[in-house]
């Protein structure tokens, strides 16, 4: 019982710090870094469902993510839809856009599907930039609103960020309740052997499809929130470049696990906002910090790889282990 | 009557005509061999039989129904398990969680239930996981419930993979070379678990090449030689049979 308790004793602190952060800090620049912490958390929990647990890899998040923002966007701005509609219209052509992706992984694996994934992320870049009257094109989409229930509106800084991390709490809780049963273990399996996990009667074209299906409503919904928390958004933003940046999250946070990549997404996401955490940090630091930021994500998949194949998951695990031996 | 039927089934790659024509009954609560030279087409014929190949003609049914062309997961759910030559484990997941995998076909938990902790998951879960723990118990691997498949030592991995293939709750349970690799201890605890898994009620198909194994366990032998079935019949006729002697020891005519 007490070794039950002192288990959920560091999330509780951690869930109340981070609900309580609106509170202590008056700090807009800082809320809105941390709401951007909370929206890449939920992407990267998909992105970790289909590459650390199911052996998937994509290096076309960023399109979904871009999906759900202009479905969002679109929605209510020139649709003129409540906050609502255009997260369900997000959801919905996310999901869509998951089941699509989903049909060249049944038949491609490893670097052949990482070439599928990068080509379906270019092609919904240059969508974003080509189909004009729905997406403003090159220059974006402007004076998105922010979410809102009736009257109830979730303005930016405290009312986006409560927004994001409860959409980050929630999805953390539902992921953890997939892993720990039956879908869970059978991503595991077909990450294991595609054989193995056939022999068992796992349907694996059928869990390919989900699998995707769910990390890109989850890619999708992060997109929604981007939206409304920024009030713009431009096809820039959803580049390859940030492909690789959640890709590096979910690398760095390790396979198999959910709190690995909550850290490396954490960790990751602050760094080229250093400013915000270490309030001393002189202008030229950030700004090489900021020039470097690709090369440091970079580096850091090549690193882990080399020296720390299990990422952040890996070190949890071996100081969970070490620490079990103790008597 | 007959569980399995299997019925001039033939499977080309190319030129090569890897089964021939091969027709074979199995038997409920029996114990079937199926042995040949390496290359007599016994690991193809298990692909087709399990739904991981097509047979280019013939047909397999089971208890009556047709079986071929279904695909792998749904031979699975139809009551037809297996093993693979090269075991198939999942290596980062513990011993108790591949047999939790193999329960996969007949628990029903979906993402959406399982994210959401629908009534009746909780229970199901928990019924899984006694009977992956009774199976571990049932094959002698209760020590290794939470060690990681890929610390397990060769023998008990055969084993792990019969637990799990188990779990999947077969009728009929194809095993391809189980005491590969086995010494001979080993062997003797893989024939006894086999013995065990029959007298619970699941009709056992082996493809072996431990010929002391196959004589011991084995109701009846199916000898194949390049595709074509040359022999079947019980183990102590099959030891004396001249077409067999000759499969196996070498042509006449290629001898010194």
């Amino acid at each position: 019982m007490r070794r039950g308790v002192l288990k959920f004793a560091p999330l509780a602190i951690g869930s109340l710090v981070v609900a309580c952060m609106p509170l202590l800090v008056d700090d807009r620049y800082l809320l809105k870094v941390l709401s951007f912490v909370a929206i890449n958390v939920v992407i990267v929990t998909g992105l970790a469902l289909l590459f650390g647990y199911a052996g998937q890899i994509s290096l076309g998040h960023a399109a979904f993510y871009g999906i759900g923002a202009y479905a969002s966007g679109y929605a209510t701005t020139t649709l003129g839809l409540p906050w609502i509609v255009g997260l369900i219209a997000a959801i919905l052509l996310s999901a869509l856009g998951g089941v699509l992706l989903a049909l060249p992984s049944l038949r491609l694996k490893g670097h052949y599907l990482a070439m599928a994934t990068l080509g379906f992320g270019e092609i919904m870049r240059i969508a974003f930039v080509e189909a004009q009257p729905i997406t403003g094109g090159p220059d974006g989409l402007g004076s998105i609103p922010y979410p809102s229930i009736g009257s109830f509106e979730m303005s930016a800084p405290v009312g986006t960020y409560l927004l994001a991390w409860g959409a980050a709490g929630l999805t953390l809780l539902l992921a953890t309740n997939i892993v720990r049963q039956r879908p869970g273990r059978a991503m595991r399996a077909l990450h294991g052997s595609e054989l193995g996990a056939m022999a068992c009667g796992i349907d694996i074209v059928g869990l390919k499809v989900r699998v995707f299906t769910v990390s890109a409503v989850l890619a999708g919904v992060a997109g929604s929130l981007y939206a409304h928390l920024v009030g713009f958004v431009s096809p820039s933003t959803f580049s390859l470049h940030f492909s690789v940046i959640l890709i590096a999250m979910a690398v760095l946070g390790g396979s198999g696990s959910l709190a690995g990549p909550f850290v490396a997404t954490a960790l990751l996401t602050l760094l080229p906002f250093a400013d915000a955490i270490i309030p001393g940090l002189s202008r030229d630091a950030l700004a090489l910090i900021q020039d470097w930021e690709a090369d440091v994500y970079g580096l850091i998949i090549i690193l882990v790889m080399l020296f720390a194949p299990g990422g952040v998951a890996g070190m949890l695990r071996r100081r969970r282990r070490g620490a079990g031996v103790r008597p | 009557m007959s569980l399995l039927e299997v019925r001039d089934v033939t499977r080309r790659f190319g030129g090569l005509t890897a089964v021939d024509g091969v027709s074979f009954d199995v038997h409920e609560g029996s114990i079937k061999a199926i042995i040949g030279p390496n290359g007599a087409g016994k690991s193809t014929l298990f692909n087709v039989l399990t739904g991981f190949d097509r047979p280019d003609e013939g047909s397999v049914s089971f208890q009556g129904r047709e079986l071929t062309g279904e695909r792998p997961h749904k031979v699975v759910l139809r009551g037809v398990a297996r093993t693979f030559q090269n075991t198939q484990l999942f290596e980062e997941m513990t011993a108790l969680e591949n047999v939790l995998v193999g329960r996969h076909a007949r628990t029903r938990t979906g993402f959406i239930a399982a994210a959401l902790r629908l009534p009746g998951t909780g229970t199901e879960e928990k019924l899984a996981r006694e009977e992956a723990a009774r199976l571990l118990r049932l094959l002698g691997l209760e020590s290794w419930t939470d060690s990681p498949a890929a610390d397990m030592p060769h023998g008990l991995r055969r084993l792990l993979e019969i637990a799990r293939a188990l779990a999947t709750g077969p009728t009929l349970m194809l095993l391809d070379e189980p005491a590969a690799g086995l010494n001979h201890a080993e062997t003797a605890t893989l024939a006894e678990a086999l013995y065990r898994i029959r007298d619970a009620g699941v009709t056992l198909v082996v493809v072996e090449h431990d010929m002391g194994l196959v004589m011991e366990i084995s109701d009846e032998i199916v000898v194949l030689d390049q595709g074509r079935k040359i022999a079947e019949g019980p183990p102590r006729l099959i030891q004396k049979d001249p077409e067999v002697l000759r499969a196996y020891l070498g042509q006449e005519d290629e001898d010194e």
